[in-house]
């Protein structure tokens, strides 16, 4: 048992800044020499984002070539582009509630009050039906719009949110099947789980949307889109299936055992003693894999969906614009920034939380 | 499941580990609140041999009943007698990610189907009997080892099964917390549970076990009363076994 003690530091902030970062006359010019480098930088960025910078919507190339910062003009007249692609203007709203939908349902999931199937089910079958409704349209006297006019912030958010919900039962269900007892059971998933691993997301993605409709019967063809998020979510899977199996191998045998000895059945030692260990040693490779999901998002534009950043592109691609590309991409990037970064500080939370009132043993 | 006959009632086992045959043709009997005692060098099946009765472990050949019911392929036979066989183990293995209440209601509220408020209230009164009810809202991570062997015991009676089963639950605990593990298992002893104890505690054995089992290469060399077998061990293995475990 550990005892709380007043802890209190030997020595000042003060010393202890100066052992460390001032040893000897040569970590004190690395030191010196890494602060100036780091300001210079911040110099830099702050200069040509802020201070050099054109804030003016109605402004144009010549009027922000007269400033040497960045021209944040551009993010003023394309925004609806970069966040909505080709999403028909008049309905753009549409794509804005549904945004902030995905975002709730995305919220929603990471709170451990939800933590319950019945909950998680209910939000994402609710969150899905609300979605599809806005963007697709066709009902409540709401526009028609096409999955292919699909676009920008809503469809990377969706097919990141798709993959996610279909990707992790399935990567469970292959994960259970590898330590099953069954030979042929376990074999099998391994099978499915490297063939995939072994195949490049692209191939996986031009797979579905190209090749599979010539093999597929005609109901079960569906829109491209559904296709494409259905090999973006196998290809998670498999990736998540080994994590999964990692955090299996951390699991001592006694805790299957006790579960077996208290007459448990098999889904209720998965659910209640396994997995729920299985995902907290797991937790930072998840993180990870969710942070890689949302990345390869972007190459859903090789089979034509215009998502996050293929609408950029389009964004800054008219002869007014395209000096400006940089703004588009560090506006981009810091969309992307802002929801990785968050997922990051959302895992940390999740693993401080976790071992919060407990100790490995 | 018949309460009126005997406990455990094993015939012919046999088990083996890919070529190693770790138990040779074992027969044993325990009666309905009998507390039996195994010892022996380490490898000689004793472990195995109690593992085998809630099926941790399958044998390959022998029957098995507990209270008439016979352990076989059936998964539902499998199933019933978890329900009332109870088990403690060697590291204690409780449930790290719940805390010490939630470990002794999990299998009460899933297998028995009791209700959450019924089954804490079972808890508490199982935590109290084993003396750590104020630890309840810990998680095993933060008790000594000791108490957590308790907390194991406390969650094994929520079930109130007919039979408990101990594998050497007191070889992982640091020698000053052996005493308070023994002091609950002699009370449970005293109040007529039946039980079935692998363990070098020969104190322990001495004073609740009616029988003691000796076990050496997978079979049973010797089984007498415990004064009987310390005083007057029969078999040379037993005598050798004794000379080292009581001989410093």
């Amino acid at each position: 048992m550990t005892l709380a003690t007043d802890f209190r530091p030997r020595h000042s902030r003060l010393y202890r800044l100066r052992r460390a970062y001032f040893a000897s006359p040569l970590t004190g010019l690395v030191t010196l020499l890494s602060v100036a480098i780091l300001a210079w930088l911040a110099w830099i960025v702050l200069d040509w984002t802020v201070l050099q910078a054109t804030f003016d919507a109605d402004a144009n190339q010549a009027i922000c070539a007269e400033r040497a910062g960045a021209c944040w003009s551009v993010i003023a007249n394309r925004w609806r582009i970069i966040l909505f692609g080709l999403y028909p203007l008049d309905e753009q709203w549409r794509a804005g509630v549904a945004c902030a939908v995905v975002a709730l349902v995305i919220v929603l999931s990471c709170l451990p009050l939800m933590w319950r199937f019945s909950r998680l089910a209910l939000v994402w079958v609710l969150g899905t039906a609300v979605f599809y409704t806005l963007m697709r349209g066709g009902i409540f006297g709401l526009v028609p719009v096409n999955e292919q006019q699909w676009g920008g912030l809503p469809l990377t958010l969706f097919i990141f949110v798709a993959t996610g919900i279909l990707g992790m039962p399935l990567a469970i269900g292959l994960a259970l099947m590898r330590r099953s007892e069954l030979p042929v059971i376990a074999r099998v998933s391994g099978w499915i789980i490297d063939t995939i691993r072994s195949l490049p997301l692209l191939a996986i993605l031009f797979t579905c949307a190209i090749v599979l409709p010539f093999m597929l019967p005609g109901f079960l063809i569906g829109e491209k889109l559904y296709r494409v998020i259905f090999g973006a979510a196998l290809f998670f899977a498999a990736y998540q299936a080994e994590i999964i199996r990692g955090g299996f191998q951390g699991i001592p045998r006694g805790q299957e055992e006790a579960a077996k000895a208290l007459g448990l059945g098999y889904w209720q030692r998965m659910g209640k003693v396994v997995l729920p260990q299985a995902f907290r040693l797991a937790l930072p490779a998840t993180i990870n894999q969710f942070v890689i999901a949302f990345m390869e998002t972007s190459l859903v534009v090789v089979v034509g969906f215009m998502e996050l950043l293929a609408a950029s592109n389009t964004a800054f691609r008219t002869g007014e614009w395209r000096f400006a590309y940089i703004e588009v991409y560090v506006f981009i990037s810091a969309i992307y920034f802002a929801f990785v970064f968050g997922l990051s500080r959302y895992g940390a939370w999740l693993e401080a939380r976790m071992s919060a009132g407990q100790r490995k043993d | 499941m018949d309460l009126n006959t005997d406990a455990i009632a094993i015939s012919d086992l046999h088990k083996y580990y890919g070529r190693f045959h770790a138990l040779q043709g074992i027969n044993l009997t325990i009666r309905k609140g009998e507390k039996v005692v195994v010892c022996g060098p380490s490898g000689s099946g004793k472990s195995t041999l109690i593992r085998c009765i809630n099926q941790l472990e399958e044998h390959d050949a022998g029957d098995i009943r507990v209270f008439g019911t016979l352990l076989d392929d059936n998964v539902g036979s499998i199933d019933e007698i978890r329900r009332e066989v109870g088990m403690v183990f060697q590291h204690f293995n409780l449930f790290p990610h719940m805390t010490v209440l939630e470990n002794c209601t999990l299998a009460p509220t899933l297998v028995r189907k009791i209700s959450r408020a019924e089954a804490e209230k079972t808890a508490m009164r199982f935590l109290e009997k084993v003396r750590i009810p104020d630890q309840a809202h810990k998680f095993p991570g933060q008790l000594s080892g000791g108490q957590q062997q308790r907390v194991a015991i406390a969650r094994a009676l929520c079930m109130q099964p007919h039979i408990l089963l101990f594998d050497e639950p007191t070889s992982a605990l640091d020698p000053e917390m052996i005493a308070e593990v023994l002091d609950v298992m002699v009370s449970l002893a005293t109040e007529g549970m039946t039980m079935v104890c692998v363990t070098h505690e020969m104190g322990f054995a001495r004073k609740v076990a009616d029988r003691v089992i000796f076990m050496d290469k997978g079979e049973i060399v010797e089984e007498a009363p415990p004064e009987e077998f310390f005083s007057a061990p029969k078999n040379e293995r037993s005598k050798l076994f004794l000379a080292q475990v009581l001989g410093h």
